[in-house]
């Protein structure tokens, strides 16, 4: 499997670590709510389909990426950084290949 | 002297005689050969014995499909057994042996069991040795004790015990487009591909490319199309954007289009160069690939389709047009289709009589009858071959007339004298990569075979792969492919015209002919049609139980000439047709791999280690190693003589009464860099940070988000934005990669950097009551009293000239400094602190020792924060802060946390002055018989010399209120009972007296 | 300054360092390894949005005009840059003491700078079958086309963590953990013999 990293460009999967279901939702750090941690640390979901997933490229640039795979033929329709304030990156990658 | 083979003909080089031995008799054969070809040539017609029922087998392929001709090739002392004898490329020397006969090939005991055929039917292992005991003879315990003979006697061929010396290299490799197969298609997709200015691989499986162009004897482009493809080879090496790869077999299609091969490199050479690999593994990241694997001819199934000398029709042909042999003399046909005709004509032309030609379809076309013929061959059109005869070889056949739409066979038997019997049932698409590539084949009813699924992946099929078994149409398809692979429309360009024998390309849907005898559809496994329709009658129903049942195609061929023939016969059995039956998906790998191609260079002594700044002097100094993950650490500095425990009790001693010091370079060191430094290990530290002063240490604590413990730690503020974080040496990756995910995904606005900095620095950790008068004597720069240097105090100085970075904390819980340099210095530093202890009776103490005044003093380390254990269960909730939160404090707190017959830490004492071993449980009552009711387990143990007792530290349950109680440690596996107490875990210097000093 | 001269570094390769001809090299060494122990190796991290300052503090220190675009770099024989990873940059100087430049010049509110120059070993391969070698280790591609000049990547042989700028047509240079160095030198040089190798 191959996995398209915002920064360094498809790479093998063996350079990613998962980092789990991306659509978790960290309570404030303060929150007592035990519910909503209880729903963050332990329920994923778990789709035939098109999941959220993060990835990290720890044999690579390192940066977290968010991957949408389908979970049913490994289909990747999209990878974005996770750091939402890398996206200048991503798009001086673009502008280098064009 | 080579009866079989022929004058003239073949592309073997006759001018080059090779000398190899088979079975230890000697032969000759020429450059070009096969083990397979050449013994042919050599009359020989017996390569091996069946797996089951040990009948003799000869060569029923000429190819990488060969189900029968095994055999185990040697190379000193490393015998790789099961290759097939059609793949293996002779050279001076080669030893090759047959397989699976006992005693030898020709006399074989275990031919027995085809005599008690019903014995070794289809579920014969389940029924007989699985499931519950009835009486002495049946059930697992009779398996257990028949296991032995019936390993010897079934089975392949034997596995070496020697150490394969072999190397073995894994490559990784990009390209556009990766032409899978080199025949016409594949040629032609390759440089259509190449000229557009395509980055292209090709491989083939053979050493030679040109697949059926080498036996073909067809015309392209008025040259014989074996030198049409040598040429067109040969051009395509000379362009910088393509790499050939002969002697390589593509066996794995993966997502995101990365393929897997395997090059044989050097197996066809006497000896490998120097530094050259034997077997390659390339891993291939294709942006398109074209699969232009071919087909595979299928034999028929009747009664004694397995005797030496019974061979598929192509195969014959391969051998006497590209090897120049000849597999027999008198040569019968029996075929279901027409390309059975141009293989007549080939061998007929090549110098052998055909006999008969026997097909199971009653009308023939006018051009297979001419073509017949011209081959001097009898026709028996509308009969089928019901026997064969012969012992270790064939010498002749039955046939009767055939109803193919009954599958009556009528009127007298008649015999046919051969040596020789060629069968053809059809063709089989190569579709193993495109199915592994993940669709399901789709069955073509005018074909009889599966052919390749619409694509899933990036991939474009050509040639006989798709069903299309012409040249003419293969050399079309494959310059379409190579131009769709390389994106581009093409110009149109006139295509080389193929003179060819003709023939229809679809065959008659017969697969079996019913009659009185063993007939066999996977030849490898010896499962008989029979096998099929019992499974059947057993209930099995679907396709992939009637496979694991049967293990039909579960052989080293995998079925590639067994799966097809052995569906039909399940289809015809379920009154279904075929698709509705289905087919099996192909998995990786499509061939036998060597396991050392995969482990390649992760093996052995290349494998990655890691090694402290200090390494070499240890070994110089007499330490012996231990591996500690990817690291080598010091376990003890040994002295002549000294047991391992010895070793250790004497540096943990000398450390507490004077001084010791130990490498801990290993330890995890993450810089922590930036204005929210402190906030961010404020979150994710139990402790606060935020607080400490620049140059002051402090001892932090991790939890998971789940509440449970993670990891603990120093870490040093050495600016106000500047922090040191260290990490347990097992743990170092895991932090880093905590630290990162939450900057990363959690909290991006915290203005954070962390690096990895463990191998930046060395460290030496110095302890011990003589420790500061050692440091005194060798540090300039800065002073180390007290004062300057508090408990959890950094100062900069010097030693012998190096700069180094001196933090006083303590893991031995003496008055104890860590002394850090570059680690480009680790040595120097290292040198100048054991000269400066010399004359303070300084020692080098390893992990051993280490870890017993860990013990002692009752710190935990990973083995007890096990992923399982709370702060609270190691008694360090001191360091929970009230004042924030931190990652894992809004779990921490749950009912199941903080029950209070949680597993706790504490100490325990051995009372019968006996070792204790780790992972030994604590019981409160003992019961050797029938050891129960745990109350906990060691988790570190060693003899304590500052106490003088056999000590561990361990996790029980209500630990800390069993503190002065009795009980028991309970290890049957080490037959280890006795009694013990339990105390604190703080067994030495608990008020920290000495660290403190 | 009245410091006194520091003693030399040990490199974590020298029991393994064997200068000279190897391998199948009685047709000619197909590649040149050799360290090249670079006095600095700095990383230099950009918060997000300061990449452009950070990337002219660059040039201002090390006059190393850096491409725009991730592993954008540039190489002149006595220093090097090039991207790694999102806002981060490794920088290297044949001399000692690249850090120090740099501590005034990045401040906190552009980025961080971080001494590895005794943490990270610098291997140098150069050849006309360097990229054939260097595939042997690194799953990825090292055509010209797809690794320019000047150009750095980031990624992993095994647990081997490698920073690789192409510094010359045929030209690398490797930038590993320490405590990995030797351990990959000899992996290195055993896929070497192949082609026959020389180390300088």
């Amino acid at each position: 499997m191959l996995i398209t990293c915002p920064y360094c460009g498809p790479r093998d999967v063996i350079e990613f670590t998962y980092q789990g279901d991306g659509n978790r939702e960290r309570p404030q750090p303060a929150s007592q709510d035990i519910d909503a941690w209880n729903a963050y640390v332990y329920d994923r979901l778990n789709p035939a389909g098109d999941h959220n997933e993060i990835w990290q490229h720890s044999g690579g640039c390192r940066a977290h990426v968010r991957v949408v795979r389908n979970t049913l033929t490994h289909d990747i329709s999209s990878t974005a950084f996770a750091h939402g304030g890398h996206k200048s990156a991503a798009r001086h990658r673009t502008e280098a290949k064009s | 002297m080579s009866p079989r083979r022929t004058e003239t003909g073949g592309r073997v080089d006759r001018l080059r005689t090779i000398r190899f031995s088979f079975d230890g008799a000697s032969y000759t054969g020429h450059a070009g050969d096969t083990l397979a070809s050449a013994l042919l040539a050599n009359g020989v017609t017996l390569f091996g014995r069946s797996f089951k029922y040990h009948r003799p087998r000869g060569v029923l392929t000429a190819g990488v499909e060969e189900p029968n001709a095994l055999v185990t090739v040697l190379r000193g002392e490393v015998r790789e057994p099961n290759i097939p004898a059609t793949m293996v490329e002779i050279y001076d020397g080669l030893t090759a042996v047959s397989q699976n006969r006992f005693p030898s090939l020709a006399w074989d005991v275990s031919a027995v069991n085809q005599l008690g055929g019903k014995l070794l039917s289809a579920g014969f292992y389940y029924k007989t040795f699985m499931g519950p005991v009835i009486g002495p003879l049946k059930g697992t315990r009779f398996w257990m004790f028949c296991e032995h003979f019936i390993r010897r006697a079934a089975g392949l061929g034997r596995a070496g015990t020697a150490a394969d010396t072999s190397r073995y290299e894994r490559m990784n490799a990009f390209c556009d487009v990766l032409v899978v197969g080199s025949g016409p298609a594949g040629l032609m997709a390759a440089k259509a591909a190449a000229d557009q200015g395509a980055r292209v691989i090709l491989t083939e499986l053979e050493p030679r490319f040109g697949g059926s162009a080498n036996w073909s004897g067809e015309t392209i482009d008025g040259m014989p199309a074996a030198d049409w493809a040598a040429r067109a080879a040969g051009q395509l090496e000379g362009n910088d954007n393509v790499r050939l790869l002969p002697r390589t077999t593509v066996w794995g299609y993966y997502d995101g289009n990365t393929l897997a091969a395997l090059e044989r490199v050097t197996d066809h050479k006497e000896s490998p160069a120097r530094g050259e690999p034997r077997h390659r593994y390339w891993a291939i990241r294709a942006r398109t690939v074209v699969l232009a694997t071919g087909s595979f001819e299928r034999p028929l199934v009747f009664p004694g389709n397995d005797r030496p000398g019974v061979m598929l029709a192509h195969a014959a042909e391969r051998y006497a047009n590209e090897y120049g042999v000849l597999p027999g003399e008198r040569i019968a046909l029996f075929t279901n289709n027409d390309s059975a005709y141009r293989s007549a004509q080939a061998l007929k032309q090549a110098g052998a009589a055909i006999v008969a030609i026997i097909d199971v379809r009653a009308e023939l076309s006018d051009e297979m009858r001419r073509l017949a013929t011209e081959a001097e061959a009898e026709i028996l059109s509308g009969h089928a071959v019901i026997a064969t005869e012969g012992g270790k070889a064939l010498n002749g056949l039955k046939v009767q007339r055939f109803d193919m739409l009954s599958g009556a066979l009528t009127g007298d038997a008649r015999s046919i004298h051969a040596d020789c019997l060629l069968i053809s049932g059809g063709w089989s698409p190569t579709i193993h990569l495109a199915s592994q590539a993940g669709a399901r084949a789709e069955w073509d009813a005018s074909r009889q075979a599966f052919l390749p699924p619409k694509p899933t992946q990036r991939w474009v099929g050509a040639g006989a792969f798709t069903g299309s078994f012409s040249t003419a149409e293969a050399i079309a398809e494959g310059r379409a492919a190579g131009l769709a692979a390389a994106g581009s429309p093409g110009t149109p360009a006139a295509l080389p015209d193929v003179e060819a024998a003709p023939g229809e390309p679809d065959p008659a849907p017969v697969f079996e002919i019913k009659a009185k005898g063993k007939s066999f559809v996977d030849f490898q496994h010896d499962v008989t049609a029979e096998d099929v329709r019992l499974a059947h009658r057993e209930g099995f129903v679907s396709v992939e139980h009637l496979k694991r049942y049967t293990t039909l195609g579960m052989a080293t061929d995998q079925g590639k000439s067994s799966n097809v023939p052995g569906l039909a016969i399940m289809a015809e059995a379920l009154g279904k047709p075929i698709p509705e039956v289905g087919t099996t998906r192909f998995r990786p790998p499509y061939t036998a791999v060597s396991i050392g191609s995969l482990a390649a260079e992760r093996f052995g002594d290349v494998k990655p280690e890691r090694l402290t700044p200090m390494h070499d002097w240890h070994i110089a100094n007499g330490a012996r190693m231990y591996s500690a993950g990817l690291w080598y650490r010091p376990m003890i500095y040994g002295l002549a003589g000294e047991t391992v425990e010895q070793a250790y009790v004497r540096e943990a001693k000398a450390t507490r009464d004077s001084a010791g010091i130990v490498d801990v370079s290993t330890l995890g060191k993450i810089a922590v860099q930036g204005p929210d430094a402190a906030e961010l290990l404020d979150r994710v530290y139990t402790n606060m940070f935020s607080t400490l002063a620049v140059g002051k240490a402090r001892y932090g604590l991790m939890l998971r988000e789940d509440g449970l413990a993670f990891d603990d730690g120093t870490t040093w503020r050495l600016g106000e934005q500047d922090f040191l974080m260290t990490t347990t040496t097992a743990n170092a990756g895991k932090v880093m990669q905590h630290l990162e995910y939450f900057l990363d995904v959690i909290w991006p606005e915290l203005k954070v950097t962390v690096t990895s900095v463990t191998d930046e620095w060395a460290g030496a950790a110095i302890g011990g009551p003589k420790a500061r008068a050692i440091l005194a004597a060798c540090v300039t720069g800065s002073a180390v009293d007290n004062a300057t240097l508090p408990f959890m105090g950094i100062v900069y100085g010097q030693i012998s000239g190096v700069p180094v970075m001196i933090c006083r904390l303590s893991f031995s819980g003496e008055m104890a400094f860590e002394v850090y340099s570059g680690a480009g210095y680790g040595t120097h530093v290292w040198e100048a602190l054991i000269a400066a202890g010399k004359p303070f009776g300084l020692v080098t103490y390893g992990l051993e020792a280490l870890g017993t005044m860990r013990i002692e003093k009752g710190h935990v380390t990973g083995a007890e924060i096990d992923g399982r254990t709370t702060a609270r269960d190691l008694h360090l909730d001191w360091m929970l802060s009230k004042k924030k939160p931190f990652i894992g404090s809004a779990m921490m707190d749950r009912e199941g946390l903080i029950a209070p017959d949680r597993l706790q830490l504490v100490g325990l004492v051995s009372l019968d002055n006996r070792p204790l071993n780790g992972g030994a449980h604590i019981v409160e009552e003992l019961d050797e018989a029938n050891p129960h009711n745990s109350i906990g387990h060691i988790t570190a143990c060693c003899y304590s010399p500052a106490l003088g007792k056999h000590i561990a530290l361990a996790l029980v349950k209500g630990g800390k209120a069993r503190h002065g109680t009795r009980a028991f440690v309970s290890d049957p596996l080490r037959n280890r009972f006795g009694p013990i107490e339990i105390v604190s875990n703080h067994f030495y210097d608990p008020d920290g007296s000495r660290m403190h000093g | 300054m009245v410091e006194r001269q520091l003693p030399v570094r040990l490199s974590p390769l020298e029991p393994e360092y064997h200068p000279g001809s190897h391998g199948n090299f009685e047709q000619g060494v197909d590649v040149i390894l050799s360290e090249t122990r670079p006095g600095s190796i700095l990383q230099l991290a950009a918060w997000p949005g300061e990449e452009k300052r950070l990337m002219s503090a660059i040039y201002k220190v090390a006059g190393l005009a850096l491409p725009d675009g991730a592993g954008g770099g540039v190489a002149n024989g006595v220093r090097a840059a090039f991207g790694f990873a999102p806002g981060k940059f490794t920088v290297v100087d044949e001399a000692e003491g690249l850090a120090a430049a740099f501590c005034g010049v990045v401040t906190p509110d552009v980025g961080t700078v971080t001494d590895l120059s005794h943490g990270r070993t610098a291997i140098r391969i150069a050849g006309p079958k360097a990229e054939w070698v260097l595939a042997k280790f690194f799953a990825i591609d090292f055509a010209l086309t797809a690794f320019p000049v000047g150009a750095g990547r980031s990624t992993t042989h095994h647990d081997v963590f490698a920073q690789i700028q192409r510094s010359g047509g045929d030209q690398f240079d490797i930038y590993v953990f320490r405590s990995f160095a030797r351990s990959f030198w000899k992996a290195l040089c055993h896929a070497s013999e192949e082609v026959g190798y020389e180390v300088q």
